[in-house]
């Protein structure tokens, strides 16, 4: 049997979601570059050409190599530790070391220029040594920082699920830990490292807020000034179809090593690794280098923001706008894993369309948030213009208008722009089924629905639920979309932190601020206990 | 694939649900008598001082407000891409620039506003009626008290003599307050010349452009540089903040109006227009009259320190007391709009990042 036809009924439905998520995903990138193509020809671009795009270019690439740099590290290492060592404090480390994911960048970047600046606490206490956080290095590193948690993620659920047979041959046959780790379980975790380190570098290269508060021009800059300072949404969306190009190279990378390390454990049985015991010494160095990343991307810029808010009286509003980050995101986080989960069965099947599926999916993520929403207000606006006339002719009454009547847009939006943070992780999570796992199964009389339930989830579910966790932590503080297609009087813990952070009332930003890691923490902890619970019965499969 | 099937009956009800989530906006042309009367505002604008002036005007009038906030830019793709079917009564902007936009979107309304005449001054009202200023904000300087002398500081286009040279600090060019300075000086001294003065601050600059106003105004006080370009209101924000620094730093520089001699300061505006579309033109005029009116200017004045647009208003905020009287630039904001693209490229073409 071929892996194509093995799967039978399922990977055809799987096909069919995994089509809906790339419609779902691609249209609006899709309706931005039919704006790019068939707008009006200015002379914008010629002159951004001649001036600042060579230095957008070159920033672009700076902050994407730092952040990617930066987050690749701090994430394999993190990942292997939690995953492969014992260590004081490592099952709080386990699921902690997500949370700087729920700050975002540009709020890590207030704090840190606040505090670094000429002027600030940690430049007047280091006499000025404590170099200023600005720049294309210090945007790369605040990436770094808060984007790491991508890598960890998918590198712990991968050392965690990997077999110790091929470290354990490494070490027998002489390799020291170090080296056993390289040649082995870090060649083993490439598929997943390389999705964490897409998402990553997309994410820094369509960030503005960052990028723009430290002085790093980047390619979203020119972006968004050809929008705003030039007046042009058409040449907007033409520079934005480069960053598309760079989104397809980037996940086509990613693809292409995912394929060529295709490497399936010869044996599906879960042999679940034993932990090393560190040494004293070596278990708190291990708790040091959790701690160190945790508290530059969280505790340090928060801490800084609390201490401000002390100072001020707290915003109003702010339950409603909890409540509505975490519904939204919720709703978002459980369809975005569905999507992603459905296009993983689908490219089990191997075939050009779920592949091609996979690809248009990972578009979405590469437009900033502003111009996808663009795409999101010319698709329904689009779509009006169709329905009107013969929602009239048939009920004589005005169809109610898309866009303002409720928060579908900002749904439709948010898995758009996010949908592909979940593919990337459910597949890395899927690539531990085997096929001969699947065969095993039937052979010993399971149904599909059976050897999913039973075989797959439990193999599969913590991938998958850190697939949805990713996408609900980018919905609890993505910005651009939310601002532009929320409903009348509806606002979200990130819009109120950037309506004061943008006025520099950093101390009023503060509490929605804090608020956005405390929302994600409480579907952290809930999925934290799940996936124990999981793991302690899958011992049964 | 009973798991697929969950997620997509899930997915979908909750989409249903989302979609048929009660629409009290847009009842257009389908009000009742004895439905409530509301008002749909799109503001750029997101100050608190907005949320206690929205409440007192629907305390007074019955009126509701919906409210959406987002940036200039994005309000107008909005307005626009919905087209005659939006909502939208009331767009508020807080740069004349993007009113110039939204106006040449064709997303406004002529409107008559002789009624607020002459209370406001004429160069702050659209000429063809599309808009009208409710609040206006000057971009001035701010200079160390210990590096310079009051009588070092003059004009804007000082600032790009040599002496200058690695003593000033501003913030990115990408920023909305800087293309309508730039903006002004083109309309003022003509493009060649509006080049030539941002090639010269491009050159003095202290350090490249980081952080926002407030940013500057800091490093001035710490000595990154001398002076800086900033809106008055940041500097009267850190003389009443909660944090000791900032009140320390605003002790350390001197807020400084230029141009008194000659042009007048630069000022731009928040600004209101009724949308073309507004299926509450009465509420929407309603609320642009009211935010003209005495106690909302004069809450302008005391919660975010913006200086009223009508003659005669009074206020209590000593620290704005401070700063007023000055002489502000007489010329009709609408120019700023006129001239932004103009500024826009200057600053690419000098290296302003």
């Amino acid at each position: 049997m071929t892996p194509a036809r093995q799967g039978g009924r399922l990977p055809d439905r799987a096909t069919a979601l995994a089509i809906l998520a790339a419609l779902v995903c691609a249209a609006p990138v899709f309706a931005v570059a039919w704006i790019a193509v068939t707008g009006e020809t200015g002379d914008y671009l010629a002159h951004l050409a001649r001036t600042r795009l060579p230095v957008y270019l070159v920033n672009s690439a700076l902050v994407a190599a730092i952040a990617a740099g930066g987050a690749g590290l701090i994430g394999t290492v993190l990942g292997w530790l939690v995953a492969r060592t014992e260590f004081p404090g490592r099952a709080l480390f386990s699921w902690v070391l997500i949370l700087p994911l729920a700050v975002p960048a540009y709020v890590a970047a207030y704090a840190w220029l606040d505090l670094s600046q000429a002027g600030g606490p940690l430049h007047a206490a280091t006499a000025g040594l404590f170099p200023t956080v600005r720049g294309a290095w210090g945007a790369g590193l605040m990436f770094a920082l808060v984007l790491y948690p991508y890598v960890y993620l998918l590198a712990r659920d991968t050392f965690t699920g990997q077999s110790a047979d091929a470290y354990n041959a490494a070490r027998t046959l002489g390799a020291g830990p170090f080296s056993a780790f390289a040649r082995t379980s870090l060649p083993m975790a490439r598929p997943a490292l390389a999705a964490g380190l897409a998402l990553v570098i997309m994410e820094s290269l369509a960030d503005y807020g960052t990028v723009s508060y430290l002085g790093a021009p980047t390619l979203s800059i020119g972006l968004v000034r050809a929008w705003s300072g030039a007046g042009s949404l058409v040449d907007a969306a033409r520079l934005s179809l480069i960053l598309v190009a760079v989104a397809l190279i980037v996940f086509g990378l990613e693809r292409a090593q995912r394929s060529r390390a295709r490497s399936h454990a010869a044996s599906g049985r879960h042999r679940p690794a034993p932990r090393f015991h560190l040494s004293r010494t070596q278990g708190l160095a291990a708790a040091l280098a959790c701690l160190i990343p945790l508290a530059l991307g969280l505790i340090v810029p928060l801490a800084r923001l609390g201490w401000l808010a002390l100072n001020e009286q707290p915003a109003p509003n702010l339950l409603p706008a909890s409540w509505h980050s975490l519904t939204l995101a919720a709703i978002s986080a459980v369809l975005a894993a569905g999507l992603g989960l459905s296009t993983a069965y689908a490219l089990r099947g191997r075939t050009f369309i779920a592949t091609a599926s996979a690809r248009a999916a990972g578009l979405g993520y590469a437009v900033p948030g502003a111009v996808a929403a663009v795409g999101v207000i010319a698709i329904l606006s689009g779509t009006q213009a169709l329905i009107d006339p013969a929602w009239q002719s048939f009920t004589g009454e005005v169809f109610p208008v898309l866009l303002t009547g409720g928060a579908a847009a900002l749904i439709f939006a948010y898995l758009s722009r996010f949908a592909a943070a979940a593919i990337g992780p459910s597949e890395a999570a899927l690539a531990r089924v085997t096929p001969a796992l699947d065969g095993a199964a039937r052979t010993l009389g399971a149904t599909r629905g059976e050897t999913v339930r039973r075989v797959h989830w439990p193999l599969i579910a913590a991938g998958i639920t850190s697939a949805g966790l990713l996408v609900f932590v980018e919905v609890l503080k993505e910005l651009p979309a939310t601002m532009i297609l929320r409903p009348f009087n509806y606002d979200t813990l990130a819009i109120i932190a950037h309506n004061y952070a943008s006025d520099e009332r950093l101390g009023e930003a503060a509490l929605p601020s804090l608020l956005i890691p405390l929302v994600a923490l409480l579907p952290m902890i809930f999925v934290a206990r799940y996936l124990s619970r999981a793991r302690s019965s899958s011992g049964q499969v | 694939m009973k798991y697929a099937k969950l997620l997509a009956a899930g997915a979908l009800s909750v989409l249903a649900a989302a979609c048929s989530q009660p629409d009290t906006a847009a009842g257009a042309g389908s009000e009742q008598a004895d439905t409530p009367r509301v008002v749909n505002v799109y503001s750029a604008r997101h100050y608190r001082s907005d949320a206690a002036i929205y409440a007192a005007f629907t305390e007074q009038t019955g009126i509701e407000i919906n409210l959406i906030e987002a940036s200039g830019d994005q309000l107008i793709e909005r307005v626009r891409a919905d087209g005659p079917r939006s909502p939208a009564d009331v767009i508020i902007t807080v740069d004349a620039a993007r009113l110039h936009r939204a106006e040449e979107a064709g997303l406004f309304a002529q409107s008559d506003f002789s009624e607020f005449t002459p209370e406001i001054a004429d160069n702050l009202i659209d000429p063809d009626g599309y808009w009208i200023a409710i609040a206006k904000r000057a971009r001035v300087l701010a200079y160390s008290n210990q590096r310079v002398q009051p009588d070092e500081v003059s004009t804007y286009e000082d600032l790009a003599d040599p002496r200058w040279e690695g003593r000033i600090c501003v913030r990115e060019s990408g920023n909305a307050y800087n293309q309508s300075l730039l903006a002004s000086m083109v309309a003022r001294l003509g493009e060649e010349e509006a080049e030539a003065w941002a090639a010269g601050i491009v050159a003095n600059m202290a350090r490249p452009p980081q952080g926002g106003d407030i940013t500057q105004i800091i490093g001035v006080a710490a000595g990154d540089c001398d002076i800086a370009i900033t809106n008055h209101y940041y500097y009267l924000l850190m003389q009443n903040s909660g944090e000791a620094a900032n009140r320390a730093a605003a002790e350390a520089v001197t807020l400084f109006f230029p141009n008194q001699d000659t042009s007048g300061a630069h000022v731009n505006i928040s600004g209101a227009g009724i949308a073309v579309n507004a299926p509450h033109p009465d509420e929407a005029r309603e609320l642009i009259a009211f935010f003209l009116s005495d106690e909302a200017q004069r809450m302008f004045a005391e919660m975010t320190n913006e200086i009223p647009v009508v003659e005669g208003v009074e206020w209590e905020n000593e620290r704005l007391d401070a700063v007023m009287p000055f002489t502000a630039d007489t010329r009709n904001v609408s120019e700023l709009g006129d001239h932004n693209a103009t500024a826009q490229r200057i600053f690419d073409r000098v290296g302003w990042q």
